[in-house]
């Protein structure tokens, strides 16, 4: 069936398209306006409206079973008002994956990243993302903790056997990257150690955290996975460690290298309470360092949970708990916590939290190498989206929020200086054609002729988060899921991994490796291709050429 | 033998499928209880509840709710078996139930695993707090100092054991002064301990006193526990529970939406007060059957071998996970969900098939979403 979106400001930066015009699509994927006179089976006027590609989240934990432990930790917090309708079962269970992709597909999103998959425990993560409705979504395996790369530093084994390890964790966890979390440091809190920082050394390893990040860079780098590794530094939250960041992004040296939810390193200590912002200093480093991308994480005030597998932060935070409550695990390799946080607008950490985050956004001058993120949940949940758009495009709005803050902690950063205010084609850079680009997905994040038909159609509103926070229309695989802020049914989307050549020998090694080790199959942890109990349930992803 | 049975007599599947369909139809308030099964079929249980505006429950949701409560009113630092294994030096084991709750334990934990190629063996000493009158065999090769105690005196036991690690005088225990020192100081002194016990036998107050000993034992050193779940899945149905609600079982449907509440959700409870005017009984791991007294409709999905305390209404044979089919469920080694192969070619259905099959039939409910 050909379909024709009529007469919308059609927004696609990857093809420079930031003009009134139609959008046609046939079985799922864009095609070009038909010429001769051909007709739409299916039109829809959308004339005012704004069209865009399905916005991508690189990261976000919505499922795994750190996730699952927030859940069920915090039942108050979650409790559900509203029933359920026969064509979206569920989607009224607040924090379920149901209404997670209810909400992300309403406000636009076709696809999303959970960042954060322990490979022993990728199993019940791609449980938990199958059902989620709507949505495709991916994983990224943690490594960096597990004692067989850490042995094979220690041995000083060659980066091939690194790459082949990697290919292995990659293909067996089905996921589409891999990330690295405060790397050794859960490793090193097994060893009774507290404070782990860039150039600390793993106890009984000899390996440093700097060895470990640049060791998976070059595999992955190496190994041609579009995603470039996936970093989440040393020192998380902690007053100063924006230094750690600028150390981080320096030992980039030259190749990819993506730091996750940097707005958690933006803190310097100057001020009276040795706490402000460093994200001034921390934008003209990214934005002076070309092959480095960061995604934000954004504050947003409110009660939320804090879900990491830096277990090690965790640990030291538990007793800032808010409700004071908390789950902490020592994982096979990394381990996580779950540590409850109320984000409070008094609260003047808190405050320049928030601003930090604003000001990141706001100094690095590339859309395409800042990509919009709350870390969901852990600087705010998702839903916040639509709010941050809007501070994001109106210096006014930014300016009546700052309004109602702490001023000492305002004074701590340079928010109230930036005028910058965000187009609607840098937002859909943003959260649209860069995603796709830096998680290597060629058919996404675009509408040119060939791109999946994954398009959100926003009516367009003065109030920006209005706008943004339930799309008009919403196709997922030219499929219509959402019309006017409601989904219409449910489909079912596919996990996207990669899985990089590698050599065999790697296998039979980890075989003798889990049999002395562990005393268990090699292939205990694995993700089976018939375990997920739906239609293509994984799509493959091309390594680079 | 029969596949099915409607009052007791052999029946067709479709017969009792049809059966069933119409008492659920019936139905006001149907809990679905037991839940001894995989994923799947936990899965598909939650779906069918939440379109029938039922309930669910599981036959061991009270151990599991211990635990998870421990964690949701304070605090609590666990592992995995893997860790507890390779890393535990001091091992404290609580209770006389552990066995029963991981027959492999004594394989997993008790004879130390073979020291990494580049490490040095692991020095690991055990002490078993409450072994209870039947103590298992040990294997030869663990060292184990066992201390006996009544379980019901372990929650003074244990916040006497707290106090001596913390260093502050204690009230006397049915446990020696002396030796609740000795297992204090052998505490202190791990370099990666770890906690082992089974909520099955242990009341709150002891869960609670364990948490908080775990957790101050970590303001010197690396302290952990490794709560042991109960059989039939629980751990592995409430994660799917989890995810699926957002709550754990013990949750019902009937306003349209999950609400989470142990008592009034608790499937005995709904039967036996009349609440309930139908249920669903699932114990595919073994042929466990309810011990209600009420008189309602029970559509029961076990082995072929249950024996029921009275006939259910409908019965259909399934089989069991990871015997008779493949089966995603908790494994208690791993500490992870798992595929497990089926090793048979018994032809039962699964729980996950029978309740597709039920839902088809209800009017007004049909396929469900998972």
């Amino acid at each position: 069936m050909l379909t024709c979106l009529k007469g919308g400001r059609v927004i696609d930066p990857a093809h420079d398209r930031n003009a009134t015009g139609d959008v046609w699509f046939r079985d799922g994927r864009i095609v070009e306006a038909p010429t001769g006179g051909s007709s739409a089976d299916e039109t829809y006027d959308v004339a005012g409206m704004i069209v865009m590609a399905g916005a991508i989240d690189i990261h976000s934990h919505i499922a795994g079973s750190t996730e699952n432990a927030g859940r069920l930790l915090l039942p108050e917090q979650h409790r559900a008002s509203s029933a359920s309708p026969a064509n979206a079962v569920l989607s009224g269970a607040r924090s379920s994956t149901f209404e997670t992709g209810c909400r992300y597909a309403i406000m636009g999103f076709t696809t999303v990243v959970e960042p954060a998959v322990a490979p022993h425990q990728a199993l019940q993560a791609h449980l938990e993302l199958a059902d989620v409705p709507i949505i495709d979504k991916a994983t990224l395996a943690i490594l960096g903790d597990d004692d067989f790369l850490l042995g094979l530093m220690r041995s000083k084994e060659s980066a091939a056997a690194v790459r082949d390890y990697v290919a292995f964790t990659l293909d067996a966890t089905r996921s589409l990257g891999i990330k690295v979390v405060n790397a050794g440091g859960a490793a090193a809190f097994k060893a009774n150690v507290r404070r782990f920082s860039l150039d600390d050394v793993v106890p009984s390893y000899g390996v440093s955290s700097r060895a470990i990040v640049k060791a998976l860079q070059h595999a992955v780098n190496e190994l041609r996975v579009p995603h470039p590794l996936h970093v989440h530094c040393n020192n998380l939250g902690l007053a100063g460690n924006a230094d750690t960041a600028l150390a981080t992004i320096a030992a980039s040296e030259g190749l990819p290298l993506h730091l996750a939810h940097l707005q958690f390193y933006g803190y310097g200590r100057e001020g009276e309470r040795s706490f402000s912002s460093a994200a001034a200093r921390l934008a003209e480093a990214v934005n002076a360092t070309p092959e480095v991308t960061i995604d934000v994480g954004q504050v947003m005030f409110g009660q939320t949970v804090t879900i990491s597998s830096d277990v090690l932060r965790q640990f030291n935070a538990r007793n800032q708990a808010r409700p004071k409550k908390w789950l902490i695990f020592d994982g096979d390799a990394n381990g996580g916590g779950v540590v409850p946080y109320d984000y409070r607008r008094t609260d003047f950490y808190n405050a320049v939290q928030w601003a930090v985050g604003l000001e990141l956004f706001l100094l690095i001058e590339d859309p395409a190498r800042v990509f919009f993120t709350t870390d969901h949940p852990n600087g705010a949940p998702f839903t916040t989206y639509p709010d941050i758009l809007a501070l994001l495009m109106d210096r006014d709005l930014r300016a009546q929020w700052i309004a109602t803050l702490p001023p000492a902690a305002i004074a701590v950063t340079t928010l109230p200086s930036i005028r910058r205010e965000y187009t609607f084609a840098e937002i859909a850079t943003m959260t649209r054609r860069a995603p796709a680009r830096l998680l290597g997905l060629a058919d996404r994040g675009h509408l040119g002729a060939g791109a999946i038909a994954d398009i959100a159609v926003y009516s367009e509103h003065r109030d920006r988060a209005k706008m943004f926070a339930a799309a008009a229309l919403v196709f997922k695989h030219g499929d219509l899921v959402v019309r006017n802020g409601e989904v219409t049914h449910y489909r079912w989307g596919r996990a996207l991994a990669v899985r990089p050549d590698r050599d065999r020998a790697i296998d039979t090694r980890l075989k003798h490796y889990y049999d002395a080790r562990y005393g268990l199959p090699h292939d205990i942890f694995s993700v089976p291709e018939g375990a997920i109990a739906r239609d293509e349930p994984f799509e493959l992803v091309p390594c680079a050429s | 033998m029969a596949v099915a049975a409607i009052d007791g007599r052999p029946a067709s599947l479709e017969a009792a499928v049809a059966a069933a369909a119409r008492l659920l139809g019936a139905s006001r308030l149907p809990v679905i209880a037991g839940l001894g099964t995989d994923i799947a079929g936990a899965r598909a249980a939650i779906a069918l509840a939440e379109r029938l505006g039922g309930a669910v429950d599981h036959m061991n949701s009270a151990a599991l709710l211990r635990d998870l409560d421990v964690a949701r009113a304070g605090g609590m630092m666990v592992t995995t078996p893997n860790e507890a294994r390779l890393r535990g030096d001091r091992l404290l084991l609580i209770g006389s139930a552990l066995l029963t709750a991981w027959p492999e334990l004594p394989a997993r934990l008790l004879t130390p695993p073979a020291p990494h190629p580049d490490g040095a063996p692991l020095d690991r000493r055990i002490a078993w707090l409450s072994p209870g009158p039947a103590a298992p065999r040990f294997p030869a090769a663990a060292d184990i100092e066992e201390i006996g105690c009544d379980a019901g005196d372990l929650p003074g036991v244990l916040a006497a054991l707290r106090a001596r690690v913390a260093g502050r005088s204690a009230r006397r225990t049915s446990v020696a002064d002396k030796m609740l020192d000795m297992l204090a100081d052998e505490l202190r002194g791990a370099s990666f301990g770890v906690a082992v016990w089974s909520a099955a036998e242990l009341d709150p107050l002891t869960l609670e006193m364990l948490a908080g000993l775990v957790n101050d034992l970590n303001a010197e050193t690396r302290f952990t526990g490794l709560p042991l779940a109960p059989p039939d899945n629980a751990w592995g149905v409430l994660q799917a529970c989890g995810w699926m609600t957002g709550f754990p079982m013990r949750t019902g449907f009937g306003r349209g939406y999950p609400e989470h509440d142990p008592w009034r959700f608790d499937a005995t409870r709904l039967i036996e007060s009349g609440e309930a005017d139908g249920a669903i009984w699932i114990s595919a791991y073994r042929p466990a059957a309810p011990q209600w007294k009420a008189s309602t409709p029970v559509i029961a999905l076990t082995g072929p071998q249950a024996r029921f305390g009275r006939t259910p209404d409908v019965h259909i044979a399934v089989g069991c996970p990871g015997i008779d089919h493949d089966a995603i469920e908790y494994l208690p080694t791993t500490g992870t969900l798992a595929m497990v192969a089926g090793k048979t070619d018994v032809q039962t259905i699964s729980v996950a098939r029978a309740l597709a099959l039920i839902a088809a039939a209800i009017p007004g409910i049909g396929a469900l979403a998972c």
